[in-house]
């Protein structure tokens, strides 16, 4: 397993997304990038295809180019299509008696208030796979009711003959005396043997018996199917030739070993989409210094929203799986990245009222747009981008597809364009602007809601379609700078050669600043530090190490902690508290505008998140494609709301100079997307092969 | 962006007013969210009971966040006309405390704060306004639901007719002092104020913001288009329901000054021709001396919930989509218009959830698939105010709203109940506590929080289940304090669908014997002794037999329904696997169409 960080030898960085599989390989002396189509059913095979497709790039035959490799990173969707899909294993519960609704109950919410159409959600075990367990332990860790094991051991045989595949167990307030879970843990060995199992207070040591019940349960569900997958790639590189290290991208955008996340596969649930922010930071940081960004990435179906905030990648502990109180959460730090259905398939529709809507409806890759020529009729976002020339008809996706302008008219037209009585042009130009104040909703709920002032930020553009509207974004938003560097549209892989080996690790000791609890809060931390530094010597990282300690904290009698990263790596002073609560008031103050610095501060978690270096991708340039010089500029009409049709200048991204400035309205196209740039705009190529576009003019 | 100062006038701006109605709603959204995530109660930190609203110059609700059904639909037009008329000069950095029941608030426990919007010519545009309930608000008990009080003396707690306690964006101290030397847990309080500022400055500055990008001409000129354009959903939604006129009836539980109970009638008539609907509460009894009557701005909105909960597509609700709803209200009504000093203490939940569920059970009577059966009453003792000492934080004394689960949603024409509905006011909006954190935060220990088999309103689509619950104090006594209703008047079902369980409190003493306890109560329970608190299920929409077989299979497999009510109620035979037998299901069922055997009375859902 040991690598030295700068190892010879290649890396390739997979990423393997609902459409397609993208490869950015590090040759060790560039940056290379190729896209192969997913395949859903057995995505391994999709990533053999994509190594394939780069070693026919490189002239080279798949066992040379994997022989040369040293290092693959993977982010999967596999985990999360696991649950999307109901394919994980068969689950039980076992909980405390008296509680067995806790996955029933959840923590409550709905939507809407008026909607009834919407069922109560199916819980992620159901109550017939749920077991109550004798026992109870009260919040200061006390035994109030002993671990009766006879009736557990008769529990445990009930979920034997219900055939479980797997069994989570959260036993509420394990989190301050484990000994009953340990304890169950034991008795599953002995009576379940070989079916996997997870404790909560192991995995996932934080309070709320919701959230912890729900990452526990959907961890043990995806164990058999996490392990399969793990173990058929790792077993299928390794027979096409590849002999190094398979890395696997977390939720957290660190990497693990394969083997590692096989024992925890929750930590692959997001794995691929948390990869985006790392690499935005990189480019952002890169391209002009800028330590706070927003990364956009753009899909086929969804657009992507994550940021950057004081050079570090915020985290969310409310990442759900499925639409928030109708899913499951899953109770975990997650990169927060933000999710909403406004991609290019999105459908354009008016609704009762009279007023145009997108989405959520996608026509998806099939029937897909009306412009792909698929059978598809209702007007979505593409099509609106061909008929206002953002696309033009001969040079989508490089000319590998012909997009068909009359039947991208006739959707307009007839859905949009007649009910609204405007024309076809001003139509299309209404879906675009209902799009794009979508894409900002969502930027602001990752921005604004979290005290980040999109004015001092800088937009990072990635995926296929998210140069369409960016810019305009950005006008909306006030930012002042777009950024679509060269890996842009494979972003999210571009980010698993800038990320480090990382784990996190939690745990529960309640104190307040008012009566600190010295000699418990220095326990705390020392395990922390100790079960950090055990999983730096076991990653086999010879590369830099560094250990970051956050508190979740709150003002008394809030409900709701905040992560609140600490500078210092023990609190042993009063001066040392007291430092700790000014970086609570502090980050209090910046995420909501208010602090209350007169009052204590309860501190109810602390983290530390391990990390250690592994990459030197981060200095290497793409190599281009060469293209041939095509004369002089071009022009093509596009239509601006307001304006109508003006001529915009059409450039191609490969043949710009460094430092060569297209002024807008301008269309720049590259094989693997389209950016426009708006009027009050300018697009700047930068010597790092990032398209930079500034406003020019007040807006 | 466009400047065209009425967006009515071409049809185009159809496209300015979508833009434009997404940042209003953004607005409000991140006013909420401020506010649940600072705020330091459990009522505004766990149950959301609390909304963000934006209201026009001249008194008209524009838009609201999607919080509490019964904060908004009625009360901040009355709530702004009301700073209007006692405040005619209004300065950027002025902010109104406001509670009073006369005034357009909701009940005194609602703490609203109404900040105007005013531009830096002086001109004001707009007023956003917080509304949150408070943890407490200075009542003679430890309670902000004083079911007992015979009048607002009686209740104890400061009234604020619109009060200025902010001027230039600083606070006016003596007021903040008043609240302190009042209100118990004075930090607390503080707390939760410091949130509705903080929330109410934030849709302050972001409204200023686009009024200057857009022009406050053309905003002004949008808002009027988003009331046209709402009116006109509302008039779409209205075709699509059954014309005429029915009279639904329930009936609140005795209470304190009410022996008897308190019948609750509502007349609606709907006209999809002409798109109105129009509701008659004025055919009630004149108001109680006890704390349930209605304010004007609940008995106007429960009214109203009622209509929103059975139109068949959403529509937004502002004052355009109200033009075309009428409430006929009468002063001195305890579902009316509460005069000082008459008691409305609890105007939120109880009886404004009896005035939902007879406009719903009124719709019901007009058509199959329309209207919806009634929701469990609210104020199980799950649900009580809680007080005390903390003995492990040197007796720092304690006074909080416990949120554990309420359920009790109801059956209706598309869906079975809502399992975490809480009341009808509420509409399954709140969080629910986690029984982690209150055994953190108050010196208790809940024993069990489950659902209560055999107890839903049955019906094609059932009624939510009871929650049982059972918690008591750990090494200290605890004082529990609840106002329930559906303990004697259980939540009927509609078109046929039975009713859910009563509600039912019980105490259980050292030894693990169990009594019963009143509906509503001031108990005090010592160390080794639990309350026990069963909540009133939602009553069930149309026949039990015509239940999908499967769903009812689905339902004992998850412990809802038992073998045996799955037969007797609902016609439906299983195997041991709990697999419906399809055979034995239709025979059973043919018999009971022909009304050879009716279900038996619903069994009490206690063991």
């Amino acid at each position: 397993m040991a690598e030295q960080p700068d190892a010879p030898g290649m890396t390739f960085a997979i990423d393997a997304g609902g459409t397609f599989t993208d490869l950015v390989l590090d040759t060790g002396e560039d940056l290379r990038l190729f896209k192969a189509h997913t395949t859903p059913d057995d995505p391994v095979e999709g990533v053999l295809d994509v190594l394939a497709v780069a070693a026919s790039g490189m002239g080279m035959e798949l066992s040379e180019l994997l022989g040369r490799g040293h290092r693959l990173v993977h982010g999967t969707t596999r985990a999360i299509n696991a649950l999307v899909t109901g394919s994980t294993a068969r689950t039980g519960l076992l909980t405390t008696e008296g509680h067995p609704d806790i996955l029933v109950f959840r923590e409550g919410g709905r939507s809407e208030p008026f909607d009834f159409s919407i069922g109560y959600p199916r819980p992620l075990v159901p109550r017939a796979l749920t077991v109550e367990v004798p026992e109870r332990i009260t919040a200061e860790g006390k035994v109030f009711r002993t671990l009766d094991e006879a009736r557990l051991v008769a529990g445990i045989a009930e979920l034997r003959a219900a055939n479980v595949e797997a069994v989570g167990v959260c036993l509420l307030w394990s989190i301050v005396n484990p000994a009953h879970e340990l304890r169950v843990g034991e008795l599953l060995e002995q009576h379940l043997p070989g079916v996997p199992y997870t404790l909560s207070h192991q995995l996932n040591p934080t309070l709320r018996e919701y959230r912890r019940a729900s990452s526990t349960c959907i961890d043990a569900s995806l164990k058999p199917v996490m392990a399969a997958y793990f173990s058929s790639l790792e077993s299928r590189l390794s027979a096409a030739g590849f002999g190094g290290r398979v890395l696997i991208v977390t939720s957290s955008g660190g990497m693990l070993d394969a083997a590692d996340i096989a024992q925890a596969p929750i930590h692959s649930i997001n794995s691929g989409p948390s990869m985006a922010p790392v690499a935005g930071r990189h480019y952002a940081a890169l391209e002009g210094g800028h330590d706070t960004a927003i990364i956009a990435d753009t899909g086929g179906t969804t657009f992507d929203v994550s940021v950057v905030r004081a050079g570090r990648i915020p985290r969310s502990r409310e990442t759900w799986i499925g639409v928030p109180h109708q899913g499951h959460i899953t109770g975990f730090p997650s990169v927060d990245v933000k999710s909403v259905g406004a991609g290019g398939g999105s459908i354009a529709w008016i609704d009762d009222g009279g007023l145009p809507q997108v989405g959520p409806q996608s026509a998806a890759s099939q029937p897909g747009p009306a412009c792909y020529g698929r059978g598809g009729t209702e007007p979505t976002l593409t099509d609106a981008c061909l008929l206002v020339g953002h696309l033009a008809a001969d040079s989508f996706l490089a000319g590998a597809m012909r997009l068909d302008v009359d039947a991208a008219r006739r959707a307009v037209s007839r859905r949009i364009a007649e009910p609204l009585g405007v024309t076809v042009e001003e139509a299309a130009a209404a879906i675009v602007a209902v799009a794009t104040e979508n894409m900002v909703h969502a930027i602001e709920e990752v921005t604004v809601q979290q005290g980040i002032d999109p004015r001092d930020a800088v937009l990072v553009g990635g995926g296929g379609a998210a140069g369409l509207n960016l810019v305009a974004i950005a006008d909306r938003l006030g930012c002042p700078r777009v950024l679509i560097p060269e890996t842009g549209a494979a972003l999210s892989a571009a980010g698993g050669l800038l990320s480090d080996v990382s784990a996190g690790f939690a745990a529960t000791h309640v104190t307040a600043t008012s009566s600190f609890d010295f000699i418990g809060v220095a326990r705390a931390i020392d395990d922390l530090h100790a079960r950090c530094e055990r999983f730096a010597s076991s990653a086999g990282v010879a590369g830099e190490v560094s250990i970051e300690l956050s508190i979740e904290a709150r003002y008394p009698r809030q409900n709701w902690e905040i992560e609140v990263p600490i500078a210092v790596q023990h609190v042993t002073s009063e001066a040392g508290v007291r430092e700790l609560a000014a970086a609570f008031h502090r980050a209090h103050e910046q995420l909501f505008a208010i602090s209350d610095p007169e009052s204590e501060v309860e501190i109810i978690g602390w983290r530390a998140e391990v990390r250690a270096a592994t990459s030197r991708s981060a200095d290497r340039r793409t190599v281009r494609a060469a293209v041939a010089p095509s004369g002089g500029a071009r022009v093509r009409p596009i239509y601006i709301r307001g304006e109508g049709w003006v001529d915009a200048t059409i450039a191609d991204v490969d043949q710009l100079a460094v430092d060569a400035t297209v002024t807008g309205p301008a269309v720049i196209g590259s094989s693997f997307t389209t950016v426009v740039v708006e009027r009050g705009f300018a697009a700047r190529r930068s010597a790092a092969g990032s398209l930079v576009i500034t406003r020019t003019e007040a807006a | 962006m466009s400047s065209t100062p009425t967006a009515r006038e071409a049809r185009h701006d159809r496209i300015e007013l979508a833009l434009v109605a997404n940042r209003l709603r953004s607005i409000v959204r991140t006013m909420s969210n401020t506010l649940y995530r600072t705020g330091r109660s459990g009522v505004l930190n766990t149950a959301r009971d609390f909304s963000c609203a934006i209201v026009t110059a001249d008194d008209r609700l524009l838009m609201a966040a999607d919080s509490l059904p019964i904060h908004v639909l009625s009360g901040p037009d009355r709530m702004s006309a009301a700073m209007h008329e006692l405040h005619p000069e209004l300065h950027a950095g002025d902010a109104f405390l406001h509670n009073s029941p006369y005034h357009g608030n909701s009940h005194p426990a609602d703490h609203s704060l109404l900040v105007p919007v005013v531009d830096a010519d002086g001109r004001h545009h707009f007023t956003v306004l917080v509304k949150a309930h408070q943890a407490d608000c200075g009542n003679a008990l430890p309670t902000t639901y004083m079911g007992g009080a015979r009048d607002v003396y009686a209740e104890g707690a400061l009234i604020f007719p619109v009060v200025k306690i902010q001027s230039d964006y600083r606070d006016i101290a003596d007021i903040v002092r008043m609240c302190e030397l009042r209100i118990r847990v004075p930090e607390q309080w503080r707390g939760d104020y410091l949130a509705m500022v903080g929330a109410a400055r934030i849709g302050e500055r972001e409204l200023l913001a686009l009024g200057e990008e857009l022009g406050f001409e053309a905003l002004h000129g949008h808002a009027e288009a988003w009331f046209d354009y709402s009116e006109q959903r509302m008039v779409k939604a209205l075709q699509r329901m059954p014309a005429g006129s029915a009279v639904g009836r329930t009936r609140h539980d005795p209470a304190p000054g009410a022996p008897d109970g308190i019948p609750v009638n509502a007349a609606v008539t709907l006209d999809p021709t002409a798109g109105t609907a129009e509701i008659d509460l004025r055919d009630n009894d004149d108001c109680y001396p006890c704390g349930l009557n209605l304010s004007e701005a609940c008995a106007g909105t429960a009214a109203m919930i009622g209509l929103f909960n059975c139109l068949p597509d959403t529509v937004p609700t502002n004052a355009g989509s109200l033009r075309r709803v009428t409430v006929h209200l009468r002063r001195g009504c305890v579902v009316g218009i509460a005069e000082h000093p008459t008691s409305t203490s609890v105007a939120t939940t109880n009886v404004a959830d009896r005035v939902t569920a007879a406009v719903q059970l009124a719709i019901s009577e007009l058509g199959d698939d329309h209207g919806m059966a009634e929701a469990g009453g609210f104020g199980a003792s799950c649900a009580a105010v809680i007080s005390g000492r903390d003995p492990r934080a040197g007796d720092r004394p304690f006074v909080n709203q416990l949120f554990l689960v309420l359920s009790g949603g109801p059956g209706n024409p598309q869906t079975d109940g809502w399992t975490t509905f809480c009341h009808a006011g509420n509409g399954g909006m709140l969080y629910v506590d986690s029984v982690e954190v209150d055994e953190l935060n108050f010196p208790i220990l809940v024993r069990a929080q489950r659902i209560e088999p055999d107890s839903e309103g049955a019906g094609r689509l059932r009624g939510a289940p009871s929650v049982y619950a059972e918690y008591g104090p750990l090494d200290t006594e605890l004082t529990v304090i609840y106002a329930g209703d559906g303990h004697v008047n259980a939540a009927a079902g509609a078109r046929g669908g039975q009713a859910g369980a009563r509600a039912r409190q019980l105490r259980r003493d050292r030894s693990g014997e169990l009594s019963d306890l009143p509906g509503c109560g001031e108990i005090t329970l010592r160390p080794g002794e639990t309350i026990v608190s069963l909540t009133a299920a939602g009553g069930g929409y149309g026949a039990p037999m015509q239940r999908d077989a499967k769903q009812v299979a689905e339902d004992v497999r998850e412990g809802t329904v038992s073998v045996s009510r799955a037969r007797v109620t609902y016609g439906v035979v299983l195997d041991a696997d709990h697999r419906v037998q399809v055979a034995a299901t239709a025979r059973l069922r043919g018999e009971a169409e022909d009304g050879v055997r009716t279900p038996p009375e619903m069994e009490e859902a206690v063991q």
